[in-house]
């Protein structure tokens, strides 16, 4: 028997305990992993390719107003503008739905492949998209969780504008950041239940990235006093002034992972610890045999190295499946799109766990280390 | 027969060294879940508390918010003078026509920006909301590029204070009052005349129509007219309900709430768990001599569940004490409902904090039940035994 | 002369550890007379304990039969056991047994607290059996606060309080100085005299045995002289 499997035995020895202790662990660091990426989703912008060279233009008071049609021409004679898609919020309910779960946009389908160049859609789909006035287009998500195909007609109800539009689905779409939503013809809205000459905003691509300051000053100088002032930024910014709406929520969820953790923390330590105080007996006897303190501390750490590796290995690995392989989208209620578990992340929880590691080894080897082999033994009774 | 109380109680307060850990575990655990909960129930308090019974608001047909409801001019002609409706003492009908617009304002820490939701008013609009009232300065006045701000709003944003301007679409206006809307949506509002805001954000429509009907009965009335006139693209329905039915952002802090709660209750049995094995551990001699004097298992397993509950207890209430200071704390977030700032409250209700130690009890239970067994199921002699 | 409250017949007990099988108790037959002072002698291992346990209703044997003032303890279930151990017997533990979280008062009451007795009848015995063992006033300590002797004899107002026909001890001085020693064998001592009482007690040490009227030896489960 070497001095590993020594250690190894003793820890397993009563297996309950372990057990209880490695199951602590791994949950804290469950829960860990799992809101550090949930704080990850919402604070960081949805990188998708193409994003660089975008910029949304919107109405200065705020986006819920509307721009006039009419700004489209003067933007696209600014130089550096490769193309301009009016995009104009439908606000349609599915069937009996009460929550929106899809966003459907009206913009111009000329411009599909000029604005968004991420998408995936056969040229078939977006021919047929681009033909049809009454077409629309879907992200994949979407197309799934309702079973759509092409060539469905679906009806959507507007909460904006007054009436319901029927829409003949073209084509199916993925590979952009939202893979829910649904996209058709500004023309078509405007012919039925929309307010022609308004739209909702505008979305255009510059040529080159050293070209987007200059055309974003050059949009807002263009619309400044006049009755619908316009705030154009980059994808970016627009994304993080979102994320800016959602305020004090984003605090929250962190200070509340802290105190969370915090909580599991301080328990597993302290049941780890019991697990190792138990081992008093055995310290005891092992000192009276001779085992000098240093040799004593290495048998503790090493216990408490092996649970907190364990229930590392346990949390972070049931993590990482469960959201890489899990459909996060069902799981969230379409909350989050996407959940990743970056490596930094695990290394965070890696950390947490080698402080879980000592921390809970810190009591029982103070107490050892003050022990006499007198008092030790006296627990045998 | 049952273990006397005072033995299990006296047994969980003589271990508090070893149980602290578990204790403050489950404190935690209680604070969280009460804390996520009383945001939650403050989102949807907001809500639904607004609104007068003798109201009954009119928008358009098929909007879910009154910021994306249309109601025009003729329709409120056509409204204005049926029967159904109050007058005041001039023969004058007792309703206002909104306008609801959203501006996107800096807030007051700098941290970005948000839609801040303005209301223009009719002056009647002010009568039929008395629970609205001024807290300092004065009401706008019609025709002037004036508001008066939401108390609530004027400590989260920039420029809110009484005196400030702030600009938009073009124009400065002046805040020359605050108000405090009584705990309800009206406290995430920004308040104007009706008309200058018609003017200043260049809507021809209105939002939303407010009035007072003469009797319960004259609802009824009401809504049947107008959902059997066809020119009439409108509903409506008492003010109240229409507040109670925007129900806010509570999903996501629900979904939220759960997660937690079940993530770290897990936790907080492991740790209830390890820390009653332990206890049966230290006192397996002393559960041999009961069982000796003829106690039974039963009582044996009773008494180590009522400890572990009465451990898990004392967490709780200690929880709910943690939480409680947080009662009343105000703060905002975009209600995905109005797409603008929604201000509420954490609201701890009494049956919230029922709850929480109910939560804390149970996980204690839990927690204890297989070392409870354990310590049931110990022979009479081995425990005499027990080194 | 006296009638006889222990008939002990043909008990056997084996038990396994581990793999092999230990005879502890091998066809022992006894007879216990009320009124007795029992010593029960023997090295370790003897199986003096398991005898003294399966009287008191604590373990059962492999065969045979014990009687007790006629109940065979032996056929009794566990719940049946656990009530008859609180009416019949009052047990003496080496180690004193005493709930460290109750105070010494409130450690005798815990046999009564399973009979139907009220809480001022329940208080009566309580004080009068702390005043046979002649601690009176130590009633509100906790025992902590009290010293070995002290304890056991707490612990033998315990076993008195249900006013049972037996007392077992089982290395009631084990655990004590000379002094203590001395006092609490010769508690038990006034108790068979003054009470009637019958007393069983295991032991090692001849000096405590020779406090009994009768001492019976014992030796790999067997009985000699």
């Amino acid at each position: 028997m070497t001095l590993s499997t020594f250690i190894l035995k003793n820890a397993f020895r009563n297996k309950r305990r372990a057990l209880l202790s490695v199951s602590s662990v791994a949950v804290s660091l469950f829960l860990l992993v799992t809101l550090q990426v949930a704080l990850r989703e919402l604070t960081l912008p949805v990188e998708s390719p193409g994003a660089e060279l975008r910029v949304c233009a919107r109405n200065k008071v705020s986006l819920t107003n509307p721009l006039p049609a009419r700004q489209r021409p003067i933007i696209e004679k600014i130089p550096g503008v490769e193309g301009v898609t009016p995009f104009t919020w439908f606000g349609g309910q599915y069937q009996n739905e009460g929550a929106m779960t899809f966003a459907q946009f009206a913009m111009d389908p000329k411009e599909t492949r000029t604005v968004f160049t991420d998408f995936k859609l056969t040229d078939a789909e977006l021919a047929r998209f681009q033909s049809e006035k009454t077409a629309a287009i879907i992200g994949k998500i979407s197309a799934d969780k309702y079973h759509f195909k092409v060539g469905d007609h679906i009806t959507l109800n507007s909460t904006v504008y007054p009436g319901a539009l029927e829409f003949t689905i073209a084509g199916i779409f993925s590979g952009t950041a939202d893979d829910r939503m649904m996209l058709f013809h500004q023309d078509y809205l405007d012919d039925s239940i929309g307010t022609p000459g308004l739209v909702g905003m505008w979305w255009l691509k510059v040529k080159t990235a050293e070209d987007m300051p200059r055309v974003i000053t050059a949009i807002n100088q263009a619309f400044a006093n006049t009755a619908a002032e316009v705030r154009a930024e980059s994808e970016r910014a627009f994304q993080l002034g979102f994320i800016s709406m959602l305020g004090n929520i984003k605090t929250l969820i962190a200070s509340i992972s802290t105190v969370v953790v915090f909580t599991l923390v301080l328990v597993t330590a302290s049941t780890m610890s019991m697990a190792v105080r138990e081992r008093f007996r055995e310290l005891a006897i092992l000192k009276a045999l001779g085992f000098r303190r240093r040799e004593l501390f290495v048998f503790i750490l090493a216990e408490s190295f092996g649970l907190a590796v364990a229930g590392a290995g346990l949390g972070i690995g049931a993590a990482y499946c469960a959201y890489t392989f899990g459909n996060i989208n069902k799981m969230t209620h379409g909350i989050f799109v996407s959940f990743e578990v970056t490596p930094r992340i695990m290394g965070l929880a890696a950390l947490v766990a080698v402080a879980l590691g000592i921390l809970s080894a810190l009591a029982p080897a103070l107490a050892v280390a003050r022990m006499s082999v007198v008092n030790g033994l006296k627990t045998l009774d | 027969m049952a273990l006397p109380l005072k033995y299990n109680f006296r047994n969980v307060l003589v271990r508090w060294r070893a149980t602290l850990a578990t204790m403050l575990g489950i404190a935690l655990l209680v604070a969280v879940y009460v804390l996520v909960q009383a945001l939650a129930v403050g989102l949807q308090k907001s809500a639904s508390n607004t609104g007068d019974p003798r109201n009954v608001m009119i928008v358009r047909k098929g909007s879910t918010a009154e910021s994306s409801s249309q109601v025009s001019l003729a329709q409120l002609q056509t409204i204005r003078y049926w029967p159904q409706i109050a007058h005041d003492e001039q023969g004058v009908p007792i309703l206002s026509a909104d306008v609801i617009t959203l501006i996107s304002q800096p807030r007051i820490d700098g941290r970005g920006e948000a839609n801040v939701s303005v209301r223009g008013l009719t002056p009647a609009g002010r009568q039929l909301r008395p629970q609205v009232k001024l807290i300092s300065g004065r009401w706008f006045t019609p025709g002037q590029r004036e508001v008066t701000v939401s108390g609530k709003m004027a400590r989260r944003f920039a420029g809110f204070q009484v005196g400030d301007t702030f600009r938009t679409a073009g124009n400065t206006l002046t805040v020359v009052g605050e108000f405090d809307g009584g705990s309800s949506a009206f406290d995430s509002e920004v308040w104007m005349d009706a008309d200058e805001a018609r003017s200043l954000f260049d809507r021809e429509n209105y939002s939303s129509l407010l009035v007072r009907v003469t009797d319960p009965a004259a609802v009824q009335a009401i809504t049947a007219r107008i959902e059997n006139d066809k020119r009439l693209p409108l509903r409506s329905e008492t003010e109240v309900k229409y507040y109670s039915d925007q129900t806010a952002t509570a999903l996501p802090i629900r979904i939220l709430g759960n997660f937690l709660a079940t993530a770290m209750s897990v936790g907080a049995v492991f740790a209830a768990m390890n820390t009653m094995y332990a206890s049966v551990g230290a006192r397996t001699r002393e559960i041999g001599t009961l069982r000796v004097l003829g106690f039974r298992r039963r009582s044996v397993l009773a008494g180590f569940i009522l400890e572990g509950a009465l451990l898990a207890a004392i967490g709780g209430a200690l929880g709910c004490l943690l939480a409680l200071p947080l009662d009343g704390y105000s703060t905002g977030t975009m209600s995905f409902n109005s797409f603008s700032e929604t201000v509420f409250e954490f609201r701890i209700t009494p049956w919230l904090a029922t709850k929480g130690m109910i939560f804390s009890i149970i996980v204690g239970v839990i927690g204890s039940l297989l070392p409870a067994l354990r310590a049931s199921r110990l022979p009479v002699i081995a425990a005499l035994k027990s080194v | 002369m006296a009638e006889t409250i222990v008939k002990i017949r043909d008990l056997t007990k084996i038990y396994a550890q581990g793999e092999i099988q230990v005879t502890a108790l091998d066809h022992i037959t006894l007879d216990i007379a009320a009124g007795e002072f029992l010593a029960l002698m023997g090295p370790s291992g003897s199986g003096k304990s398991t005898l003294l346990h399966i009287i008191a209703g604590v373990d059962r044997p492999t065969s045979g039969e014990c009687l007790v003032q006629g109940v065979d303890v032996t056929k009794l279930n566990e719940s049946q056991l656990a009530d008859w151990r609180n009416q019949n017997v009052g047990f003496i533990f080496q180690t004193f047994n005493l709930i460290p979280v109750l105070t010494a008062a409130e450690n005798v009451e815990l046999p009564l607290l399973l009979t139907q007795l009220d809480r001022r009848q329940r208080r009566k015995q309580v004080e009068t059996a702390l005043e046979v063992v002649g601690l009176g006033d130590r009633a509100k300590h906790l025992p902590r606060q009290l010293s070995g002797g002290q304890e056991q004899r707490v612990a033998i107002a315990r076993a008195l309080v249900t006013d049972p026909k037996l007392i077992v001890a089982d290395e009631p001085t084990g655990n004590l100085d000379s002094h203590s020693a001395q006092e609490v064998l010769t508690a038990l001592q006034s108790l068979r005299r003054d009470a009637g009482k019958t007393i069983i007690m295991v032991t090692h040490d001849p000096k405590a045995a020779a406090f009994g009227t009768r001492q019976i030896h014992l030796e790999k489960g067997e009985l000699s002289a």
